[in-house]
C-alpha cells in the first residue's frame, strides 16, 4: 500500500508512526537548531586563576568570562606551568608571597558560592574562605565533588600548607614564604546560542530542577500555581457551560430563541475578549473573579453558537418518528433533541475546553497577574527562557492530556456510537477485563451474531 | 412476433376473493381521506403536490400506495401522520377527524428512524412510555413485541449493531407497541437488498395475519404493490390524485407461488400500465454511436 492515497486513510502500523513523527519531528528540528553548528563553541569559565604568562592572557580573569574552547585549554595548560614553578619554588622558601596567596584563597569563592556555601557579599571574607579550602579538603559531606579531580591535590596540599601555619585564618599567621598552589581554571560548556534558544536538554535539567522545587530562581511555588490556573478555567468553563448549554440547547432547538439571540452572539463574539479586562477588572476587582468571568466571556459566544448548530443537527426523522409515537414537545426536548445530540454535544464541549485555555492565558495577565501566566511573563521579560519554556510546554501539556483522556472517554460514555468499537482506551479496558477473567475470553453467543450483523433465514 | 401470453382482465375475481372483499367492504372504516390537497409554497411559486385525493381504508386492511417517484407518496402519507399540514379537505380516523401526530397512527419510514441511545427494548418501550405506560408494563410488552419480531436475544443491542432488516422489524414492533389504529409504512423495505426485502414481506404478511391492525403500505416496487395488498391505490402525478383503487384478485393467504399466477400478472400489467404510460419515443429511435479505437477495429 502506498503512503500516500486521496481520501484512504493508512494502515494502523503507519499511523502509529507517523502519530509519533508527529511530535519527534519539532524535537528534532528544536535539537538541530540548538545543537547545529550554528553557534560557537565556547567555555564560560567558573573557576578563574592569574597566570605568569602574561603574553598570551593579558589582563584579569573573572569567573563568567566566555573564552574559545582552544584558548580555555591554553589558558589551563598555562596554569598548570606555573603550578610546576611554584612547586620548585617551594623547596626554597622566600617571603612576599602573602597577596598572591589571598588571590589564590580567593580562587575558590566562585564554587562556595554555588554550592551555597557563602553569599555574594562573602568575596572577600577570608575566614570564611579559609573554612571552604578545609571543608573541600577534608571532604566534609562530599564537598570535595565541587571542584574537579585535578584541582583536589592542589586544595588539599595547599590546606597542608595552610592548617600547619594556623588552624583558622589569621593574617599574621598566614604563609607568606611559600607560594600555594593555584587552582587550574575550570569552565563549563557554553554554546553561543541566542537566549530564546536554549538547548533542550538544559529546558530537561531546569524543568527538573524547577517541578522538583529546587529552582535556581527561588520558591516558584509551581504546584500551587499550577492549581491555581487549572481552578480558574475549571470555574470559567463549568459557569459558561451552565449558561451557554441551555441557551444553545432553546436557539438550536425552537427558531424563536435562534432568530433572537443568535445574530447578537455572532455581534459579540467578533469583540475581542480581552477588550474587556480592564471593564471586568472594575466590575469584579482584582482577584480571581474578573479572571473567570473572561474565561467565560471569551469561551460564552462560540459555544452557544457552535452546540445551537449541533442541536440542530439532530435527525429529523427521530423527531418525527417520536411524535408518532406520542412525544409531545417537551418530551421531543429531552428525551429526542438533548440525548440525541448528547455525544456531539460533549465532543464540541472538548474542542471549547482547549480554546478556553487560550482565555485562561490572557485572563492571568489582567488585574493581579497570578498563575504560571505571571511566571512565564515575568520571566520571560528578564530572558529565563529554558525556565519559561518548560512551563509554557505544562500548559500544553495539560490540555493535550485532558483533551486525549476526554475524547476516549466518550466511547465508554456512549456505547451506542458506532465508531466506539476503535476506541484505544476501551480496547485496553477489554484487554484488561479478559485478562482478569481467564475462560471468558469468547463472548456470549448473542455478541458473537451482533458483531456479523446477518439476516437470519426465514422458517 | 412472439405469441404474448393471454392473461385474463384483473377484474375477474374469483368466488372467494369477491367474497372476501365483500366482507372487507362491510368492515369500518379506520381511515378516511376526503379530498386532501396539499400546496407547498417553495421558491419558485406554490407547488401542487396533491389535489382532492379521497379513499377509505378499511378495518384490517392492508392498502398499498403506488406511484412514479414524485408523485407524492410521502406527501400523502406525513399528511395521513399529522406530520405535515394540509392544505384542503381532512383525515379522519373510525369517523373522527385528526389534527397533528398522533399514537393512533403508527408510522415505519424508509430511513431508519431507531433512537441510536437506546438499546432495541428501550427503543420499543418509547412509544408506551410516552402513552403513559408504567415502567413494568411497557418493559414486558415490548418483550412480547420483540418476540413477535422475531428478536428475541437483541433486546439489549443498539441500533447500529443491527442489520437493516432487523433495523426495520425493531421500528415495525416499536410502532405496533403502541397499539394505533392504523399502521403507516413509507417505503420501509426500499433501502433493503432485493433478499431481505423478500423475507421481510413474508414477515409483514406474517404479522398482519397474526395482530389485528390496519396497515397502509407505500411503495414504487410493483411485486411489492401487488403481493402485499388487499388493494392497490394507484396515485397519478402533478399534481398526486387517485387515479384507480384496484382490488387485487390474488387469493389470501399471500405466498410467493403466487408471483407467476395469471391474476397476478394481470394486476401487475394493469399496475405498470398506470403508472408508467406508454412513451411516445421507444428506444429503438436513439442515434446509432459507434465507438472503436482508431486502428484497433474487429472485423
Ligand atoms: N417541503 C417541500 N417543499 C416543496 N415541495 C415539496 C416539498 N416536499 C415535497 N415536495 C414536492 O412534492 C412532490 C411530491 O414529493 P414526495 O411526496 O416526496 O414524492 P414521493 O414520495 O412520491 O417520491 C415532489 O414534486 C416534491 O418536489
Ligand atoms: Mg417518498
Amino acid at each position: 500500500m502506498p503512503w500516500f492515497t486521496v481520501g484512504k486513510p493508512l494502515d494502523k502500523m503507519r499511523a502509529s508512526l507517523l502519530m509519533g513523527a508527529s511530535f519527534v519531528l519539532p524535537l528534532l528540528l528544536w535539537s538541530i537548531a540548538a545543537y547545529g553548528p550554528f553557534w560557537s563553541n565556547s567555555k564560560e569559565i567558573t573557576i578563574a586563576s592569574d597566570t605568569d604568562d602574561k603574553d598570551g592572557f593579558a589582563g584579569a580573569i573573572a569567573p563568567g568570562d566566555v573564552f574559545e574552547a582552544d584558548r580555555f585549554s591554553a589558558y589551563q595548560d598555562a596554569v598548570r606551568n606555573d603550578n610546576k614553578a611554584l612547586e620548585a619554588a617551594q623547596s626554597t622558601p622566600e617571603p612576599g608571597q602573602s597577596r598572591a596567596n589571598m588571590k589564590v584563597l580567593r580562587s575558590i569563592f566562585p564554587v562556595a558560592k554555588e554550592e551555597g556555601w557563602l553569599t555574594q557579599d562573602q568575596e572577600k571574607d577570608y575566614d570564611a574562605l579559609f573554612d571552604v579550602w578545609g571543608r573541600i579538603a577534608e571532604n566534609e559531606k562530599g564537598a570535595a565533588s565541587a571542584i574537579s579531580d585535578e584541582n583536589l591535590p592542589i586544595v588539599q596540599q595547599n590546606w597542608a600548607r595552610l592548617s600547619k601555619a594556623s588552624t583558622s585564618y589569621d593574617e599574621a599567621a598566614f604563609v607568606d614564604d611559600v607560594p600555594l598552589l593555584r587552582l587550574v581554571p575550570e569552565a563549563i560548556d557554553k554554546k553561543g546560542r541566542p537566549v530564546f534558544l536554549p538547548a533542550p536538554h538544559e529546558v530537561l535539567s531546569t524543568a527538573i530542577r524547577d517541578f522538583s522545587g529546587n529552582s535556581k530562581l527561588g520558591d516558584l511555588m509551581l504546584g500551587e500555581r499550577y492549581i491555581d490556573s487549572i481552578r480558574t478555567i475549571v470555574s470559567g468553563f463549568v459557569i459558561a457551560c451552565l449558561i451557554g448549554v441551555p441557551i444553545a440547547l432553546l436557539c438550536g432547538t425552537f427558531s424563536f430563541f435562534s432568530r433572537l439571540i443568535e445574530p447578537f452572539v455572532d455581534f459579540f463574539r467578533y469583540m475581542p475578549a480581552p477588550a474587556f479586562g480592564t471593564l471586568l477588572v472594575a466590575l469584579f476587582g482584582i482577584q480571581s473573579a474578573p479572571k473567570v468571568a473572561l474565561v467565560v466571556i471569551g469561551t460564552l459566544p462560540q459555544m452557544i453558537l457552535m452546540v445551537a448548530n449541533t442541536t440542530r443537527m439532530i435527525d429529523g426523522a427521530l423527531l418525527d418518528a417520536a411524535q408518532t409515537l406520542g412525544a409531545k414537545r417537551p418530551q421531543l426536548v429531552s428525551k429526542v433533541v438533548i440525548p440525541g445530540i448528547l455525544p456531539m454535544l460533549y465532543n464540541d464541549l472538548r474542542i471549547l475546553l482547549g480554546w478556553a485555555w487560550t482565555w485562561l492565558v490572557i485572563a492571568e495577565l489582567i488585574g493581579t497577574k497570578v498563575g504560571l501566566t505571571e511566571l512565564i511573563d515575568t520571566h520571560g521579560r528578564r530572558f529565563h527562557f529554558d525556565h519559561v519554556y518548560p512551563w509554557i510546554l505544562l500548559i500544553g501539556l495539560t490540555g493535550f492530556v485532558t483533551d486525549q483522556v476526554l475524547s476516549n472517554l466518550r466511547s465508554i460514555l456512549f456505547p451506542w456510537v458506532p465508531e466506539a468499537g476503535h476506541s484505544r482506551v476501551r480496547h485496553v479496558l477489554e484487554r484488561v477485563g479478559n485478562w482478569l477473567r481467564p475462560g471468558q475470553h469468547k463472548s456470549s453467543q448473542a455478541a458473537a451474531i451482533l458483531a456479523k450483523p446477518k439476516e437470519e433465514t426465514s422458517t | 412476433m412472439t405469441a404474448t401470453l393471454e392473461l385474463p382482465s384483473y377484474k375477474e375475481q374469483s368466488p372467494e376473493v369477491a367474497e372476501r372483499f365483500r366482507h372487507l367492504k362491510e368492515r369500518e372504516v379506520t381511515l378516511s381521506a376526503r379530498g386532501l390537497g396539499k400546496t407547498f409554497s417553495s421558491a419558485q411559486g406554490p407547488v401542487k403536490a396533491l389535489s382532492d385525493v379521497n379513499f377509505d381504508v378499511y378495518r384490517r386492511e392492508l392498502m398499498c400506495v403506488i406511484g412514479a417517484s414524485g408523485c407524492g407518496k410521502s406527501t400523502l402519507i406525513r399528511i395521513l401522520a399529522g406530520l405535515e399540514p394540509l392544505t384542503e379537505g381532512e383525515v379522519l380516523i373510525d369517523g373522527k377527524p385528526v389534527a397533528g401526530p398522533g399514537p393512533d397512527r403508527g408510522m415505519v419510514f424508509q430511513s431508519y428512524t431507531l433512537f441510536p441511545w437506546l438499546t432495541v427494548k428501550k427503543n420499543v418501550m418509547f412509544g408506551l412510555k410516552m402513552t403513559g405506560s408504567s415502567e413494568m408494563t411497557a418493559e414486558s410488552e415490548a418483550m412480547q413485541w420483540i418476540e413477535l419480531v422475531g428478536l428475541s436475544g437483541f433486546e439489549d443491542s443498539y441500533p447500529h449493531q443491527l442489520s437493516g432488516g432487523m433495523k426495520q422489524r425493531v421500528a415495525i414492533a416499536r410502532a405496533l407497541a403502541n397499539r394505533p389504529r392504523i399502521l403507516l409504512m413509507d417505503e420501509p423495505f426500499g433501502a433493503l437488498d432485493a433478499q431481505t426485502r423478500a423475507q421481510m414481506q413474508s414477515y409483514l404478511l406474517q404479522i398482519w395475519r397474526n395482530v389485528d391492525v390496519t396497515i397502509l403500505f407505500i411503495t414504487h416496487d410493483l411485486d411489492e404493490a401487488v403481493h402485499l395488498s388487499d388493494r392497490i391505490l394507484v396515485l397519478d402525478r402533478n399534481p398526486g390524485r387517485v387515479n384507480e383503487i384496484i382490488e387485487v384478485p390474488v387469493g389470501q393467504p399471500r405466498t410467493t407461488r403466487q408471483f407467476l399466477q395469471p391474476e397476478f400478472l394481470a394486476t401487475k400489467g394493469r399496475v405498470s400500465e398506470l403508472i408508467h404510460p406508454p412513451r411516445e419515443t421507444s428506444d429503438e429511435h436513439l442515434p446509432i454511436f459507434k465507438m472503436t479505437r482508431v486502428g484497433d477495429e474487429v472485423v
